[in-house]
């Protein structure tokens, strides 16, 4: 399988699918929500490395996140997460072990709750057999560009976690 | 309470991109307020692209939208373009346009799809659709997929474009591309006919509202063309074209008290901008699929209800697949070959002319000598939507005024997302709780 990088140009074959998708979510011109983005980034740097997987910014896409999941096997998404924890505490957990604490306006497409958009592919028969999320507790979400030290000095563990994720098989 | 008596006040009108405001107060069948309020903050693009390379500007204002930033960076480009006097070669013009119906396609079907069907189905929103009606939902993943890799595909991303640049583009599509690309677009028309059949089982939802409007769009005649891209401006109460670079003589952009963005008019106190107005002065060009789909709707040249742009985007849709096979196929004849453009700065100043999906998109910008930007004038579309919003409301309340409270403010919201508006982004993270 050929390795494809959305980050920048894509060149890659127009066809082409990986069975394992990691998408990164969030706006990194406001502070520690971005830590998706510049996760999946750092993850993409390395690509060549997993043939078999497609690193995906998909910032505030919103609804844009279903397509990405038709059709594969396994999908990882890295968020930041409000989730009771310290500022800078990584959890990986399946959407199934959590509900979600957010009210949706439907104001637009870019406001998304990712849990109800993984259960409208589910509906769909389209979601992936394994869907993991990786959420990381913020310090501060502000108009900010740049993480908060307390997340920035943890970075190498976070993609460390990740790249063991996209080592192994399933764990569920 | 009383007939006619009625507060509606919707802060903010959901389901478009950025934020409106609805207000409607009347008293026994009076209309004491009754306001279209655009509380957005100014964005001061024009102040930023001050001193800025003319090689700069189109990486810049592509920033003012998520949803057309491919048509700001194709007005933009070609306003410096016209600016610094740089023609570009025919294989990048079509290129260029390929790209164009990419964003077309894309912001179309999203319109259709998640922004305007749950009106149709009567829904908040599209969640609930996944249950209604899962074969269009998953036809409708499918298609903004498409659209969203094309775009991947020849704009080098799906958002904010990195291929274009002043005479050309900075990378070509390949062959095998284009012939992947066509395949895809062929496979798509199918799934858009199940669209536009869907929207149909459930058009009789579609208010029937018609007032005389002015519908102003591009117009090209050599060769005539349904354009997006090319040509001069026209309107439905004008036999003549005019030049892209006299566009401030068609927008004749005012201030509004309840309004941060400037409101346009021409021949009649507003005008109208969108799918619906460039299918009411183009709808002879349109490709032979897209005339059918126009025809299965009734669908005519002349139509007056603004509830049916969402309609005329579906048409539309179809149109930019279908000619796009066509385009493909005379690219592959021709074959594509590597260009190397050189371009130099000079003074100048000239305007740039796209039609975005939500309708006619100006940029003019003026350089000095070693290419710095020393002043710039955008009108989006949606700006030019605002003063004829607010006369559809004027017409259409006082026709609905018995009709209960939610009804009205349905209605009044329905005809507000039937034009698409577009703005802005926000943040979106995850909140959780954890339940084992």
């Amino acid at each position: 399988m050929k390795c494809e990088v959305k980050m920048g140009l894509q060149t890659s074959n127009f066809e082409l699918q990986t069975s394992t998708v990691v998408l990164g979510l969030g706006n990194p011109l406001m502070a520690d929500e971005g830590i998706g983005v510049r996760l999946v980034e750092r993850l993409a740097a390395s690509a060549a490395e997993y043939p078999d997987v497609e690193f995906v910014d998909v910032g505030t896409g919103g609804l844009s996140i279903l397509y990405h999941l038709e059709g594969r096997r396994k999908a990882v998404f890295i968020d930041c997460a409000y989730m009771g924890d310290e500022p800078g505490t990584i959890r990986r957990f399946v959407p199934d072990a959590v509900r979600s604490a957010k009210v949706l306006a439907h104001r637009s497409l870019h406001e998304a709750d990712l849990l109800r958009i993984i259960d409208m592919a589910r509906q769909l028969g389209q979601a992936p057999e394994e869907i993991v999320i990786f959420g990381i507790e913020p310090q501060r979400i502000e108009p900010a560009l740049g993480l908060s030290p307390i997340l920035a000095d943890r970075i190498e563990e976070y993609v460390t976690l990740l790249r063991q994720e996209l080592g192994r098989e399933s764990m569920i | 309470m009383s007939k006619g008596t009625v507060n509606i006040n919707v802060h903010h009108v959901t389901r478009i991109e950025g934020h409106g405001n609805i207000v409607l107060n009347a008293n026994n069948g009076k209309i004491e307020k009754l306001e279209w309020q655009v509380p957005e903050a100014p964005r001061f693009f024009e102040a930023m692209v001050r001193g800025r390379s003319y090689e700069d500007i189109q990486t810049i204002v592509t920033r003012i939208c998520g949803i057309c930033s491919i048509t700001h960076s194709l007005a933009s480009t070609k306003a410096v373009e016209n600016a610094i006097g740089v023609k570009v070669s025919e294989q990048a013009d079509k290129v260029r346009i390929l790209m164009h119906y990419s964003e077309q396609l894309q912001s179309h079907v999203l319109h259709v799809g998640y922004l305007a069907a749950p009106d149709f189905f009567g829904v908040p929103s599209v969640v609930p659709l996944v249950g209604m009606a899962p074969d269009a939902v998953k036809t409708i993943i499918g298609l903004h997929r498409l659209a969203n890799e094309w775009s991947d595909l020849i704009a080098g991303r799906t958002t904010h474009p990195v291929t274009l640049k002043p005479g050309g583009l900075t990378k070509f599509p390949t062959e095998k591309e284009l012939r992947a690309l066509q395949e895809r677009l062929k496979k798509c028309l199918p799934d858009l006919k199940v669209v536009a059949e869907v929207v149909l089982s459930v058009a009789g939802n579609i208010p029937k509202f018609d007032r005389p409007t002015e519908y102003v769009a591009l117009k090209q005649t050599n060769p005539p063309t349904y354009t997006f891209y090319h040509g001069d401006i026209t309107s439905t109460d004008y036999d003549g074209a005019v030049a892209i670079n006299d566009w401030k003589t068609v927008a004749n952009e005012y201030v509004s008290d309840q309004s941060t963005a400037k409101w346009t008019k021409w021949h009649r106190d507003s005008y109208a901008v969108g799918a619906l107005a460039r299918f009411n002065n183009n709808a002879e060009h349109l490709s032979p699929t897209a005339q059918a789909v126009a025809k299965m709707f009734g669908l005519e040249k002349g139509n007056c209800n603004p509830y049916m742009n969402t309609v005329a985007q579906l048409v539309e849709a179809v149109h930019v697949v279908e000619v796009s096979i066509q385009m493909i196929d005379e690219l592959l004849t021709k074959g594509i070959k590597p260009e190397t453009v050189k371009v130099s700065p000079k003074a100048g100043k000239a305007s740039g002319c796209v039609e975005a999906p939500r309708g006619i998109l100006f940029h003019e910008y003026e350089f000095d000598r070693k290419g710095h930007c020393v002043g710039a004038d955008i009108c989006i579309p949606t700006n030019q939507n605002h003063a004829n919003i607010q006369k559809d409301f004027e017409a259409l309340v006082p026709q609905i005024l018995d009709e209960p409270e939610d009804q009205i403010r349905l209605k009044l919201e329905m005809l507000v997302r039937s034009y698409d508006p577009c703005v802005s982004c926000s943040t979106h993270m995850l909140d959780v709780k954890f339940v084992r």
